[in-house]
């Protein structure tokens, strides 16, 4: 079905609060089984972008595909269902819940959410949730949270909340990955590492990326596709060579305005 | 001093029966974070769904109001009731899907009393503000000799609330549960991964109610005869208590905290005769439970056997 | 489809104790931001602080609703001081349960010292003259002159004084106010006093009105809140608006539906009005 067309795509959305334009006529194409870089100024309007794709925001107008499909009036829920996973850029970490159960939460299909199967069909359950269990502790271990998996959510540091957050959305499966600022406040050679991790996953199972980062260089070097945002509009949108040439881009984070 | 045996009995059924509203709240509240000001109507309608299956008409004359009447067996009547309070709570639950926090309290108070109002005047169904009479008892005259009808009635309310206590502590330790406390915790988080939290609200809400109305069953057919004065918004407030002095999330608290409350509420009942302020005491029991509640959330905001460790998560840990 | 003019009247009177009781409710609402159960606990101590003055030492009725109303202030304040203030820093979910306790605590002190039966005021009963098809009676000109006047003196301490003014900031945008350099801790000192005076003598005029029973207050909350929410959280005008649009939906429906029911006009109003405006009939509110 989308063999041939993006994975995912906005047409034309724009998305006002009071009188202030945060996203406007926008247009991207993200690419199946690439990464594609998200850049702009603070303000940009990326992470409303992010909001409208992933259906937390409705568009004023425009709409949003995924896979081909017009989903702009769908929940962000369904959306996930989809295969579109978001993370947040300020974490929501569940505080109250245990780093193991942050990341089993993620797991999708999972037939012990349903009342039934908790009544009849108890070994399936236990089946789910100890495969879910393996992987869980498999992505654990690679984020290094494994010895604090019992440990409160609340309670880990800002750069291991980063972590959590991003072990949570690949434990969702995805097929469409946006990543808001994932490595904020995370140490600089796990960084290096997730990348890689994430390189591998577009190159070993066609995983589509699209990732906000204020670090041009890790944009620059992940990246396959570098789209370039500025007072919610696009302003360029290429390979990374081509963005970070551009004058306007350039001047975009050079001129200093609000 | 004496104290009566039947009181004793008595005191235990009724703490039994609170326990069995107060677990059902806490799925609400303790688990999914739900505001639900509604919980007296739920029992309510158990209570009169039961009632009404059970109880023939058989006065008749001037006097007489209700028209509708049956004759099922009781079984049939506590099938029924947590059915009929679930669906009340499906309804009510609509409203939690659109509606946050302090809202939801004030339109499922409001639904609550709606539902009151409701069995207040339409007499032909419930017998309005009358008394519903002659709801038949279980077993009633049945039994041997030995065995006292209030602790056989203790015996099958204990049944009914370690029943409740396994299946729910089971449901919420399970993907189910998890999926409530990330609603919980901060609803946006199970959506972005694919969670319809509408759905799970409203199986919340639905639960929570059943388990009510199986309450009011079992009171229905203790009290054998019920009014609506018995079911005003003072006992949700009253169940809220006891899920907040036990400790919200717990079962075993909320268990913990009906026990509390009640027991404040009844052990006056055991001092002698003649104390001064005798007149007084009703009113004076329900202010220490209005002292203890803020007392409880001032010093221990977790109650008596919540998870201190949990509601302390995220305050002062972290890196921020 | 005409309407029988007494609705309309009767609409009024019990328009203007909600609208009343709405403004002191959404001022403390906006400001401190959770709901009080407490409040209707409020009004009903108002109105047996008047009873005692009244008819515990014969003062005349005039007389008497100042004290009542000056002691509801008085609670307002006192509770206010030393309970919620120490919740301060909890979320609004555990200030509306202190809420709750408050509220049995007050509620059943009034048990204590008056007695659980139905009391009245101490004025005349006349009959009221006729006109046009509806009956005025002395007490419901009363209430309706008197709230107006008093809803007028409220809305002249909102808009003309600096305090009043602040008041209305930091009801509507606490955070913005504060910005602004508002003494918001002191603020809250006036509003619970203000609001404890109005919620005084809302219930003062709900006991004239029919008579006082120690729950009078708390049974009333529903269409109160419902009026608040409507308007708009922190904002008078949507309360007071919001008040007579209850109180008038709720009497005339009575044409439509059995009279025991008007409670429920009320929350059905409230129900369509959030689904359809979260942010209330003028979308103001600010959670």
């Amino acid at each position: 079905m989308s063999a041939g067309g993006p994975i995912l795509a906005t047409e034309d959305v724009t998305r006002s609060f009071g009188g202030l334009v945060a996203v406007d006529g926008v247009s991207v194409t993200i690419e199946q089984g690439e990464i594609t870089g998200l850049i702009g100024p603070n303000g940009a309007g990326k992470s409303t972008l992010f909001n409208l794709m992933s259906g937390f925001l409705d568009p004023d107008e425009g709409a949003v595909r995924l896979k081909g499909e017009d989903v702009t009036d769908l929940r962000p829920d369904e959306r996930a269902e989809r295969g579109l996973i978001r993370t947040f850029q300020i974490t929501r970490e569940l505080s109250g819940m245990t780093v193991m159960n942050n990341m089993l939460l993620a797991a999708q299909d999972n037939p012990g959410e349903r009342i039934l199967p908790l009544l009849t069909q108890l070994g399936t359950v236990r089946e789910f949730e100890d495969a879910q269990g393996d992987r869980a502790e498999e992505l654990l271990k690679y984020l290094e949270l494994w010895d604090l998996r019992d440990e409160y959510a609340g309670n880990l540091s800002g750069g291991q909340r980063k972590l959590l957050e991003l072990g949570r959305s690949l434990m969702s499966d995805p097929d469409v990955l946006l990543l808001d600022e994932p490595m904020a406040g995370v140490n600089p050679d796990l960084t290096d590492h997730l990348l890689d991790r994430i390189m591998e996953l577009r190159d070993e199972e066609n995983r589509t990326f699209l990732i906000v980062e204020h670090d041009i260089e890790t944009i620059m070097s992940i990246s396959d596709t570098v789209i370039g945002m500025h007072n919610g509009e696009i302003l360029v949108q290429g390979a990374p060579e081509t963005v970070q040439q551009d004058e306007e881009m350039l001047e975009a984070y050079l001129g200093g305005d609000v | 001093m004496a104290v009566s045996f039947s009181l004793v009995m008595v005191t235990l059924i009724i703490v039994g029966i609170y326990a069995i509203l107060a677990i059902g709240m806490n799925m609400h509240w303790g688990d999914t974070g739900l505001l639900n000001f509604a919980h007296a109507g739920f029992f309510a309608v158990g209570a009169y769904t039961s009632a009404i299956l059970t109880t023939e008409v058989t006065e008749t004359g001037l006097l007489a109001s209700r028209t509708v009447g049956f004759d099922f067996p009781i079984v049939a009547g506590m099938i029924a009731a947590p059915i009929m309070a679930g669906l009340f709570g499906l309804l009510l639950g609509v409203t939690s899907i659109r509606l946050e926090g302090d809202y939801l309290a004030i339109v499922t108070l409001a639904g609550a009393e709606t539902a009151r109002l409701i069995i207040s005047n339409e007499a032909w169904l419930t017998s309005g503000e009358q008394t519903l009479k002659n709801i038949p008892r279980p077993l009633d005259g049945s039994l041997p000799g030995f065995l006292p009808y209030d602790v056989f009635y203790f015996g099958l309310v204990l049944l009914v609330l370690l029943g409740s206590y396994f299946l729910f502590r089971h449901l919420a330790n399970a993907p189910f549960g998890r999926v409530l406390h990330a609603i919980r915790e901060d609803e946006d988080v199970p959506k972005a991964l694919g969670k319809d939290t509408g759905r799970f609200k409203l199986k919340s809400f639905a639960l929570g109610a059943a388990i009510a109305g199986l309450g009011g069953s079992l009171w229905a057919h203790y009290v054998y005869a019920i009014q609506p004065t018995m079911f005003l918004p003072n006992l949700t407030f009253s169940i809220w208590a006891m899920v907040i002095i036990g400790g919200a999330g717990s079962y075993i608290g909320a268990i913990a905290g009906a026990v509390i409350v009640t027991g404040i509420r009844q052990i006056t009942r055991f001092l002698p005769g003649d104390i001064p302020l005798g007149n007084e005491l009703p009113y004076l029991r329900l202010i220490v439970i209005g002292v203890l509640l803020i007392a409880v959330l001032y010093y221990r905001p977790y109650g008596m056997f919540g998870d201190k460790e949990r509601s302390l998560a995220g305050m002062s840990g972290g890196g921020e | 489809m005409v309407v029988d003019p007494q609705f309309i009247w009767n609409g009024l009177v019990v328009g203007s104790l909600i609208a009343l009781a709405g403004l002191g409710l959404t001022l403390l609402f906006g400001l401190l931001n959770f709901i009080n159960i407490a409040y209707g606990d409020y009004m009903a101590f108002g109105a047996y602080f008047a009873l005692a003055a009244n008819v515990g030492f014969g003062l005349p009725i005039v007389v008497s609703i100042l004290i009542g109303a000056i002691g509801g202030g008085i609670l307002a304040v006192v509770v206010h001081k030393f309970i919620f203030s120490k919740f301060m820093d909890r979320s609004p979910i555990v200030l509306l349960v202190v809420s709750i306790g408050m509220a049995f605590i007050l509620r059943n002190v009034i048990r204590i010292f008056w007695s659980t039966d139905p009391q009245y005021y101490a004025v005349p009963v006349e009959e009221g003259p006729s006109l046009l098809g509806v009956t005025f009676l002395p007490e419901q000109v009363a209430i309706i002159a008197a709230s107006l006047v008093v809803l007028g003196l409220l809305f002249l301490l909102l808009h003309r004084t600096r305090i009043g003014i602040a008041m209305r900031a930091a009801s509507d945008d606490t955070d913005l106010a504060r910005l602004r350099g508002i003494d918001t801790k002191r603020l809250v000192i006036y509003i619970s006093l203000v609001g404890g005076i109005i919620a005084a003598f809302a219930g003062i005029m709900l006991g004239l009105d029919s008579n006082l029973r120690p729950n009078m207050g708390f049974i009333a909350l529903i269409p109160i809140f419902a009026a608040v929410i409507l308007g708009g959280i922190g904002d008078p005008t949507g309360a007071v608006i919001g008040g007579y649009v209850i109180g008038i939906g709720q009497e005339v429906s009575v044409a439509f539906i059995p009279s025991e029911y008007k409670p429920v006009v009320g929350l059905v109003l409230l129900i369509i009005g959030l689904l359809a405006r979260p942010d209330g009939l003028f979308g103001e509110a600010t959670r």
